[in-house]
């Protein structure tokens, strides 16, 4: 008896402690305060109140450098200056004179249209006198056939990577610096396809610059040996000329380019919502003036995608308002040639516009990557007359739960 | 310095003191506690009213020999079935905390209890399809509340000769309930929604209770109480007072031979105090409840009559929040119980076993409610 007694104890003991309190429930009988509704609005962006904003990401500080041979109907060329190369090396504490083997120009291809084939890269020697104020017509006098340096075939499966050319012999004649360079090497690029295409050529900005290499042999006359030695230099500027430069309509949010536009686009929500609401799905839909254009057919070449960006303004200053950079909070949508719409699934960003500690219900459009992107996208601003057509942020919410007491 | 500590551990422990989940106290203030040690669970409470473990009468603290401390754990294992479907649950509770003993040179009896008062634990599950933006997306809602109303009680009786004892009790009552509402979508674009609130209780009550020997082998206890009304907040905002209802207990305890002991009772509440308040909260109202227990003790060893008695009784009672307005819910239970003392009578575990059956209409619920008691007499 007193055996079964314990053995009783000791079960209830080891069974206790154990919680399934959850069961299924038959409304409204067992759902108090009844169920969450969620609701849905459509909210325009304030009248008036967007603007479009030009001069934040210049070209030569772009991560990457469009050249295209045509692609929106102008052509976009790109320019790099390599670091100075001396006329001597130091080896053992002496500076030696050597002399040029062969030299290595060699680009990395970060973009390009798969489908295209026959894609050549031309490479112009150029003044290395550019700067960022230079401008197509400045430079295009040196775009001519006794300045050529090189072609360099892109191959057709070549979808992202390095492309390389080598000059030597009687070539290196075609890049010999002279005192009146400083020692200083400047190249032209430009596109050759059968078709309007462009490809994106990695730059400074985006660490993956151009990369000039000169393979040298130093004369050492004590020993009598000759070393051989590679000066490799990075380059030290470079940017992109456009043939034609877009202009921005006033009454329109334009995105990207070179120097890049941003828009501020400004929402006002109901009290209702920014007091009690709990967001559950939030989508800033934009409506482009016409399609979408840029390179196809980029998707699997295409490290950093065109897309629009909607990054939280923290404090509504106008064109200098300072936006998070917290990757959780900023929506995109990935640019897809020929899109007539654009829709970014912004939650995350509007959950910081409600509350007590609310961040202006503002959002700063951009295109990633900025001064580097083949899409220039215009949308319609809220000045538009159909407002169907105009920036929208696409609610879906609740409201406080009206639990029960008791 | 040990009864110190011990008062000091009943003072800090209500919160955890709530008694068994129910669906059927998803309405109201939740599902009623009875106040009862695991002694007199094992016999369906019909000895509650005479039980100085419990604290259902004042009075009943007379009997008390030595300081006495009881601590109660219950383990519920039940099905739950409505139109929604069917569910094994499962939970642990501590419904019952006292210590009390006798006044030095006194014919008296001083006790502090915690005690559930009601429950409202539950989870409740429900799917559905809406149309959001013109599609439809599956949403699963989840309701949960976690918590319940406790009663801590001071009390004190006074025997009066052999065969009367008078005593009264002060209650507090208070407690909370913390409300989650989530809603789930099964669509990756919609993130889920949670909310949370607590409603939170305070309140103040009073018991008086008797017991009357008749002959050494026939009692008779009462017992009369009100709760008067308890405040609720919402969060931080009072959202509501509700009347608490009064109690009304009478039972009998009969001891037919020397190795058994019969007793019964029936207590009444008058919860429809709390219709009105209830109803303009939004809710299903309140409903006036009794509860008949009757119950047995039959003692294994004549000469140590707590040694492994076999306790067993049944039970009725209605329940006062109905889930659909107009209806009102009951419960029927069978128990068995036993119980040791050792260590020179200083300690004892006390188990009970009770089956109970639930349902108010299309709403049922069976249940198993195993309770364990310890009490310890330093």
């Amino acid at each position: 008896m007193r055996w079964g007694f314990g053995v009783m104890v000791a079960a209830t003991i080891l069974c206790a402690c154990q919680e399934k309190l959850t069961s299924p429930a038959d409304c409204p009988a067992l759902c108090p305060g009844g169920t969450p509704q969620v609701f849905d609005t459509v909210l325009t962006a304030v009248v008036g109140a967007d603007s479009s904003y030009t001069g934040y990401v210049q070209a030569h500080q772009a991560a990457a450098m469009p050249v295209t041979n045509g692609l929106e109907g102008f052509e976009q060329r790109g320019l790099v200056r390599f670091l100075a190369r001396g006329d001597s090396v130091t080896l053992r504490d002496t500076l030696r004179g050597y002399t040029i083997d062969s030299v290595a120009l060699s680009f990395t291809l970060a973009t390009r249209d798969t489908t295209t084939t026959g894609l050549e890269l031309l490479l112009y020697r150029v003044a290395p006198g550019f700067d960022s104020t230079s401008t197509y017509a400045d430079v295009a006098p040196a775009f001519v056939p006794e300045s050529l340096v090189a072609m360099v075939p892109i191959s057709d499966t070549l979808n992202s990577g390095v492309v390389r050319t080598v000059l030597q012999g009687t070539d290196l004649s075609k890049v010999q610096l002279s005192p009146s360079d400083s020692g200083t090497l400047a190249i032209g690029l430009r596109l050759s396809a059968p078709t309007f295409t462009g490809v994106r050529i990695g730059a400074l900005a985006g660490n993956n610059g151009p990369v000039f290499t000169t393979y040298v042999t130093l004369d050492i006359p004590d020993t009598g040996t000759a070393k051989l030695r590679n000066i490799a230099l990075t380059a030290a500027a470079n940017t992109t000329v456009s043939e034609a430069s877009p202009v921005l309509d006033t009454t329109l949010l334009a995105v990207g380019g070179a120097p890049s536009s941003r828009s501020l686009v400004r929402f006002a929500l109901p009290p209702r919502i920014r007091d009690s609401a709990t967001i559950v799905r939030a989508t800033i839909e934009l409506t482009p003036v016409a399609p979408i254009t840029g390179l196809p057919n980029t998707n699997v070449s295409d490290t950093i995608p065109s897309a629009v960006l909607a990054k939280p303004v923290l404090a509504d200053v106008g064109a200098k308002s300072p936006v998070s950079v917290d990757r959780v909070r900023i929506p995109k949508d990935t640019l897809e040639v020929g899109a007539t719409a654009v829709s970014m699934e912004a939650v995350r960003l509007v959950e910081l516009w409600i509350g007590a500690a609310a961040r202006p219900s503002s959002v700063m459009l951009s295109l990633d990557p900025e001064a580097s992107s083949f899409s220039h996208p215009v949308f319609y601003s809220s000045r538009a007359l159909d407002p169907a057509l105009r920036p929208r942020l696409r609610l879906s919410y609740l409201l406080r739960f009206p639990f029960e007491g008791p | 310095m040990r009864r110190a500590c011990l008062l000091l551990l009943l003072v800090l422990a209500p919160g955890v003191l709530w008694a068994q989940a129910s669906q059927f106290g998803v309405r109201g203030l939740g599902f009623p506690g009875r106040a009862l040690a695991v002694r007199s669970q094992a016999s369906a409470g019909g000895f509650g009213l005479f039980d100085p473990e419990s604290s259902q009468n004042p009075a009943a603290l007379a009997s008390l020999g030595a300081l006495t401390s009881v601590f109660t754990i219950s383990q519920n294992y039940r099905t739950v079935e409505n139109p929604a479907g069917s569910a094994s649950l499962q939970g642990t509770r501590f419904p019952q905390l006292m210590v009390g003993g006798p006044v030095q040179k006194q014919p008296a009896a001083v006790g502090l209890s915690y005690s559930n008062y009601t429950s409202r634990d539950f989870t409740l599950v429900t799917a559905s399809t809406i149309d959001l933006r013109g599609v439809p997306v599956n949403v699963t809602d989840n309701f949960s509340s976690r918590g319940g109303i406790s009663d801590f009680r001071i009390a004190g009786a006074y025997r009066v000769g052999d065969k009367w004892a008078f005593g009264g009790g002060f209650h507090l009552i208070s407690g909370s309930n913390r409300l989650t509402s989530t809603r789930i979508f099964n669509d990756p674009g919609y993130l889920s929604s949670r909310q949370r609130s607590e409603l939170s209780y305070a309140g103040v009550g009073i018991s008086a209770g008797v017991t009357r020997q008749f002959g050494p082998r026939f009692a008779v206890a009462g017992m009369v109480r009100s709760d008067g009304h308890v405040n609720v907040d919402r969060d931080v905002f009072r959202v509501a007072t509700v009347d608490l209802p009064y109690t009304f207990g009478l039972g009998m305890r009969w001891s037919p031979a020397a190795v058994l002991s019969v007793g019964a009772q029936t207590i009444v509440r008058t919860w429809s105090g709390a219709n009105s308040d209830l109803l303009a909260l939004g809710g299903n109202g309140a409903q006036n409840t009794i509860e008949v227990a009757a119950g047995a003790e039959y003692f294994t060893d004549r000469r140590q009559p707590t040694r492994q008695p076999i306790r067993f009784g049944a039970r009725y009672a209605t329940m006062p929040f109905p889930l659909v307005p107009g209806e009102q819910g009951h419960e029927f239970g069978i128990s068995l119980g036993s119980g040791v003392r050792f260590a020179q009578q200083r300690a004892g575990i006390d188990l009970s076993l009770e089956r109970v059956w639930r349902s108010e209409g299309v709403y049922s619920e069976r249940a198993f409610l195993v309770s364990f008691g310890i009490s310890v007499r330093p």
